[in-house]
C-alpha cells in the first residue's frame, strides 16, 4: 500500500530541485548487556517509532565504546544511540553522530514503557513525527547542540525506506528542571462538525472543550507513549571520545543518591553505638564506674585463681 | 574519591604531621647520601642541576594540570573566527578554580621541588638524575597527580565525613566544564542546512515562547504544558506542510501496520474496559451503602412516626370517651372561669382529677387510676367469647396467609 502511494505521489510531480540537500539520516539502535525487561521494552518501542533506524545485537563491552563508530560505519548509520544499562537498574543513554559528531551521554530516568503505560494513543508504524521543541533549548550552547541531535535521531527523513507517507504522531521535548522530558502523542483529527464518538472524546476529557477557530479542522492529541526523561551528563567532542566539552555539574549519579540514603540509614546506629561508648568512658573518667569502666583485673589470691 | 577519602581517614589515624615528617626523613637521607657519593664536592653543579630540574617541574605540572584547556586551545584553533573563550558557570567558580590550581602548584614547587628530586626512594631519584629531563617529568607528573588527590576533596564528598575531619581538608569545587566555542563548532558541523531544506524534510518546531512549568512535581500541570506545546506544534506543522503540499492526514481507507498492534490494542481496551466496570461497580456498592445507612434512619423515623400516630389517635378515643362521659362537669370548671390563659396543657389532667364530679369519686380515681380498674382487662367476657369477628377456618388449618416479605411489607406502610 504504502508502496503505491509512493508511486502514486511521485507520479504527481515533486521532483526535487538538484540544489536541495536530503536530510539523511540513520540510527544504530542498540543496548549493552544488563538491561532489564524495562530497558529492552523501551528501546523496541523507539524502534518502531523509528523506520529509519537499524536494531543490533547488544553489545558485550561497556568500556570500548568506540567500537560503535565501526559498527555504524558496518550498517551506513550515521547516528548511534545506545542504550547503557548499570548495575541492572541505571540507564544511560548515549547520543552520537558516528563518524565524528559530538556524543552526549544522558541519564535515563522516569522510564514508562508503551506496554505498561495502556495509552489508547496509536499510528502508523514507519510514519514521520512532528518534532516539537521547548524554546528554552535555544538558550544554551549545549541544549542547542542536544536538540540538533534530537532532531536527527529522532526526526525520520522523508526518504527513510521503511516511511509511509502522513503525519499522525507528535514527539514532545521539554526543558524543565534541566532535564528533557520526552512524551509522544497522536494526532486525531476530527471535523469540527461531526465529532468522532469512537475515538477522541473518551479519553481526553481535558482536551476536548477547547476549539480552535482558525483551523477548520480540530485537531486533539491521545497519547501513545514511551514517557522517559533525560538528564545530560557530558557531551564529548567526537563519537565516543574526544574531550568533554560540556560536563553537568547538577548531575547527581543514582549510586551516589543511593550511598547517601544507605549512609542516613547506617548513620542512626552508628551514631547511637558511639554514643553509648562515649559514654561509657565519661563515666569511667568520672570514676562512676567501678575500675573506671574497664575490665576488672584478675585478683591473683582469688579462689578461682587460687584453686583452678 | 575513595582513595583519597582512605588516605585522609589514614592520615587522621596516624597524625596529619605523618606526611610531612616522611618528607623531611626522607630528605636528610637523601642528602647524607648525595654527600657521601660525591665528597669531592661538585656542589655548584648539582646546585644547578637542581634548579634546572626545579625549573622543568616548574613547567610540567602546568602543562599536565591544563592539559584539557589545550585541549579546548585546539579546539578553538580548529573552530573559526570564534573568540578564544573558556566558560565555566559563573566567574566565582572561575576565580577558585584559578586559584585552587594555582596554590597547590605553588606548594609543591616549594615542598616537593626538593624531595621529590631526591625522590621517595633512591631508585626513583637515581634513575631521575641519570634519565634527566623526561623521566623527571613524568616523576612529577605522578606525584603532582597524588598530591591533588591528598590535598583536596570534592564539595560533594565533604558531607560524608566527620566534623573534625572537615577543619584540615582544603574543598575544592567540581570544574563545570561548559566550553562554548567547542559546543558551537560541533554544532556547526552537525547542523542540517534548515534554511535550505523544506519544512517536510526535517519536521521540527521550536515554540515561541519558554514552556513554562512551576512545579515540575505537579503531574496534571506538567502533563497538560507537555500537551500545548505539542498541540502547538502540530498546528503550526500542518499548517506549513498544507502549504509544502505534503500530505498530513491519513485517509479513512488507508490501512497499514500500527506501532501498536491488534493484540496490543486488545488488551489496552480490555483494560480500559476492566477499569470502567470497576468504577461502575464500585459506585453501586457505594450507592447501595449509602441507601442502607440512610434506609436505616428511614425506618427508625417511620417507626417513631406511626408509634407517636398510635399514641395520638388512642388519646383522642379517650379524651372522647371522657366527655362524652362527662360532659356537663367540664363546662363548670372554675378554672376557666378565672384564669383563661392558664397553661392548656395541664388542663386536661386536671380536669380527668376533678371530672369525677363528687371529691370520694375523685379520691378514689386518684387512687386507683383514672380508668377503672386494670385487672381482667383483657379477658374475655360474654359478649367478647361470642364475637366470631377474628375467626378464619384458614387459620384454624394451620394453612395460615405467610408473612408477605419485607419488601412488601415497608410498601404497605
Amino acid at each position: 500500500m504504502a508502496a503505491v502511494y509512493k508511486t502514486l505521489s511521485a507520479t504527481s510531480g515533486n521532483e526535487k530541485e538538484p540544489g536541495e540537500r536530503k536530510n539523511k539520516q540513520r540510527v544504530l539502535i542498540l543496548s549493552s548487556r544488563g538491561v532489564t525487561y524495562r530497558h529492552r521494552h523501551l528501546l523496541q518501542d523507539l524502534y518502531s517509532l523509528m523506520p529509519h533506524s537499524r536494531k543490533e545485537a547488544k553489545l558485550d563491552t561497556k568500556t570500548k565504546l568506540y567500537q560503535l563508530n565501526e559498527l555504524a560505519e558496518l550498517y551506513n548509520c550515521n547516528n548511534v544511540l545506545f542504550f547503557e544499562a548499570r548495575k541492572g537498574q541505571d540507564l544511560y543513554a548515549w547520543m552520537s553522530k558516528a563518524p565524528n559528531g559530538p556524543t552526549v551521554k544522558m541519564h535515563l530516568q522516569n522510564l514508562h514503557t508503551m506496554e505498561e503505560l495502556n495509552f489508547i494513543g496509536n499510528c502508523l508504524k514507519g510514519s514521520r513525527p512532528v518534532l516539537s521543541f521547548d524554546a528554552q533549548f535555544e538558550k544554551q550552547a549545549h541544549t542547542r547542540l542536544i536538540k540538533e541531535l534530537l532532531t536527527q535521531i529522532f526526526g525520520v527523513p522523508k526518504t527513510a525506506r521503511k516511511v509511509k507517507p502522513f503525519v499522525d504522531h507528535v514527539m514532545g521535548f521539554t526543558l524543565a528542571d534541566g532535564k528533557i522530558w520526552v512524551r509522544v502523542y497522536q494526532i486525531n483529527e476530527s471535523e469540527p462538525g461531526k465529532k468522532k464518538p469512537v475515538d477522541g472524546e473518551k479519553m481526553d476529557v481535558d482536551s476536548a472543550p477547547k476549539k480552535k477557530g482558525k483551523t477548520d479542522f480540530d485537531v486533539q492529541l491521545v497519547e501513545i507513549g514511551p514517557r522517559f526523561v533525560l538528564t545530560p551528563i557530558v557531551i564529548q567532542e567526537s563519537s565516543f571520545g574526544g574531550p568533554i566539552i560540556y560536563e553537568n555539574k547538577e548531575f547527581v549519579s543514582p549510586n551516589q543518591i543511593r550511598s547517601d540514603l544507605r549512609r542516613a540509614s547506617a548513620g542512626k546506629f552508628n551514631s547511637r553505638t558511639e554514643a553509648a561508648r562515649d559514654s561509657k568512658i565519661r563515666r569511667g573518667d568520672l570514676g562512676l564506674l567501678s575500675h573506671g569502666g574497664r575490665k576488672k583485673e584478675k585478683d591473683p589470691l582469688s579462689d578461682s585463681v587460687l584453686f583452678a | 574519591m575513595a582513595r583519597s577519602k582512605l588516605k585522609s581517614a589514614l592520615n587522621n589515624e596516624k597524625g596529619r604531621n605523618f606526611k610531612l615528617e616522611r618528607q623531611r626523613r626522607q630528605e636528610k637521607e637523601a642528602r647524607k647520601r648525595k654527600e657521601q657519593n660525591k665528597p669531592e664536592g661538585d656542589d655548584e653543579s648539582e646546585a644547578e642541576g637542581g634548579v634546572a630540574l626545579e625549573e622543568e617541574v616548574k613547567v610540567a605540572p602546568k602543562s599536565n594540570g591544563k592539559a584539557k584547556k589545550e585541549k579546548a586551545n585546539g579546539v578553538k584553533a580548529t573552530a573559526p573566527a570564534k573568540e578564544a573563550e573558556w566558560e565555566t558557570d559563573d566567574s566565582e567558580d572561575e576565580d577558585a578554580s584559578d586559584d585552587e590550581e594555582a596554590v597547590p602548584f605553588d606548594l609543591s614547587r616549594l615542598e616537593d621541588s626538593e624531595s621529590d628530586v631526591s625522590g621517595d626512594d633512591e631508585e626513583d631519584e637515581e634513575v631521575g638524575e641519570t634519565l634527566g629531563a623526561g623521566g623527571e617529568d613524568e616523576d612529577e607528573e605522578d606525584v603532582e597527580d597524588e598530591d591533588e588527590d591528598e590535598d583536596g576533596i570534592a564539595f560533594s564528598d565533604i558531607e560524608s565525613l566527620a566534623d573534625e575531619d572537615k577543619a584540615d581538608i582544603v574543598p575544592y569545587q567540581r570544574l563545570t566544564i561548559n566550553n562554548t566555542a567547542a559546543l558551537t563548532a560541533a554544532l556547526n558541523r552537525i547542523k542540517l542546512p534548515y534554511s535550505k531544506l523544506g519544512f517536510s524534510e526535517h519536521m521540527s518546531l521550536t515554540t515561541d515562547e519558554d514552556v513554562e512549568i512551576a512545579d515540575v512535581d505537579d503531574d496534571l500541570n506538567r502533563e497538560l504544558a507537555f500537551y500545548k506545546q505539542s498541540l502547538s506544534a502540530v498546528k503550526d506543522a500542518r499548517g506549513l506542510l498544507k502549504k509544502e503540499g505534503a500530505p498530513f492526514s491519513r485517509p479513512a481507507d488507508y490501512f497499514a501496520e500500527m506501532v501498536k498492534d491488534d493484540e496490543h490494542m486488545g488488551k489496552i481496551k480490555a483494560k480500559l474496559m476492566d477499569e470502567a466496570a470497576g468504577k461502575k461497580a464500585s459506585a453501586e456498592a457505594r450507592k447501595q451503602r449509602d441507601l442502607k445507612k440512610f434506609g436505616k434512619q428511614v425506618q427508625v423515623a417511620k417507626l417513631q412516626e406511626r408509634a407517636k400516630e398510635k399514641r395520638d389517635t388512642l388519646d383522642k378515643i379517650s379524651q372522647l370517651k371522657r366527655k362524652r362521659s362527662g360532659a356537663d362537669v367540664t363546662a363548670t370548671n372554675e378554672e376557666d372561669l378565672f384564669d383563661v390563659a392558664l397553661d392548656k396543657s395541664e388542663k386536661p389532667e386536671r380536669g380527668r382529677g376533678g371530672e369525677g364530679g363528687n371529691f370520694k369519686r375523685q379520691k378514689k380515681n386518684d387512687k386507683f387510676g383514672f380508668g377503672g380498674k386494670k385487672r381482667y382487662a383483657k379477658s374475655n367476657d360474654a359478649q367478647s367469647s361470642a364475637d366470631g369477628k377474628g375467626f378464619s377456618h384458614k387459620k384454624m388449618k394451620g394453612g395460615a396467609a405467610k408473612r408477605p416479605g419485607k419488601a412488601r411489607r415497608m410498601n404497605k406502610k
